[in-house]
């Protein structure tokens, strides 16, 4: 084992890249960039402050950066991880602190294996296209109540609502309707 | 047995520092630091500065070394670069090319 091992002891302090085709136990410090194709193991102790990439992930240290398994993600007790989390499978067991966006299954691990260059800048892609969505979807739904024959200032301030039941249009034309008449009226009750 | 590998297979760019005793049997391109001793392995590819309490090289090293106590070139080591150490040894069969200061 220890033959095809690296290991980064407790008082090392890495500043720079890692990169390679074994296995690696960080017991120390790693300002940089891991990615290998073997299993990483971040000790209790151990602290990298940049992305890793590997077969198997296994945190009980501290990691400020993606982690990225191709098989899978461990967090054990005492895990502390800001950062996004991706992996065929990942297990955060009790203990365990992140802070980040986390998804499992087929196809996370497997694109970092394609490209590993890309794979830096991926997660944060990944990241950054996933909560657009809802608002794309929300934002139709003025449109609707434009349509129910609602005054415009009357759909500024039922907006919020509105985005929260994004899915829910053709039945709230009618109470929309009202709303907007409720709202006109308090208006010129002003 | 020594508390930082850089095992074969791996690659560091960049700068180590320890207090411990290093390994390096893969490749290391920047900077070493270590106050304890250094061992570059047969194998193994080493393009940086080291500065240790002790050098033993039996792989490929371009970099200048300081070592606070001895450096020994191992049969088999190549070596391109100033060595400085209070003690300097080079094994019969080491390639060397650089200045050696011994402190005289």
């Amino acid at each position: 084992m220890a033959a095809n091992e690296s290991i980064i002891g407790r008082t090392t302090r890495v500043r720079g890249r890692v990169t390679g085709a074994v296995d690696l136990l960080v017991l120390g410090f790693v300002d940089g960039e891991i990615v290998v194709s073997g299993d990483v193991t971040v000790d209790a102790h151990g602290l990298v402050g940049a992305s890793v990439q590997g077969r198997r992930l296994v945190v009980r240290g501290a990691v400020k950066g993606d982690l990225v398994g191709e098989e899978a993600v461990v967090l054990e007790d005492g895990a502390r991880v800001v950062g996004d989390v991706r992996a065929p499978r990942v297990a955060i067991a009790a203990g365990a602190l992140v802070r980040g966006y986390v998804e499992t299954g087929e196809g996370n691990g497997a694109p970092a294996r394609a490209s590993r260059s890309e794979a830096a800048a991926r997660p944060a892609a990944q990241a950054r296209v996933a909560p657009p969505p809802p608002k794309p979807a929300a934002k139709p739904v003025p449109a609707v109540h434009v349509a129910g024959g609602g005054g415009s200032s009357a759909n500024n301030s039922g907006h919020g609502r509105a985005a929260a039941a994004a899915r829910r249009p053709p039945p709230p034309v009618v109470p929309a309707l009202k709303k907007a008449k409720g709202q006109i009226a308090k208006k010129k009750e002003r | 047995m020594a508390s930082t590998v850089i095992g074969a297979g791996i690659t560091v760019e960049g700068e180590i520092t320890t207090d411990e005793d290093v390994v390096v049997s893969g490749t290391v391109r920047g900077k070493l630091t270590a106050k304890e001793a250094v061992t570059i392995e047969h194998g193994a590819t080493v393009e940086a500065d080291v500065t240790g309490g002790s050098l033993v090289v039996a792989g490929s090293l371009t970099g200048n070394v300081v070592a606070n106590e001895r450096v020994d070139l191992q049969q088999g080591a190549r070596v391109i670069g100033n060595v400085k150490a209070a003690r300097v040894t080079i094994a019969d069969g080491a390639q060397f090319k650089g200045n050696v200061d011994m402190d005289v």
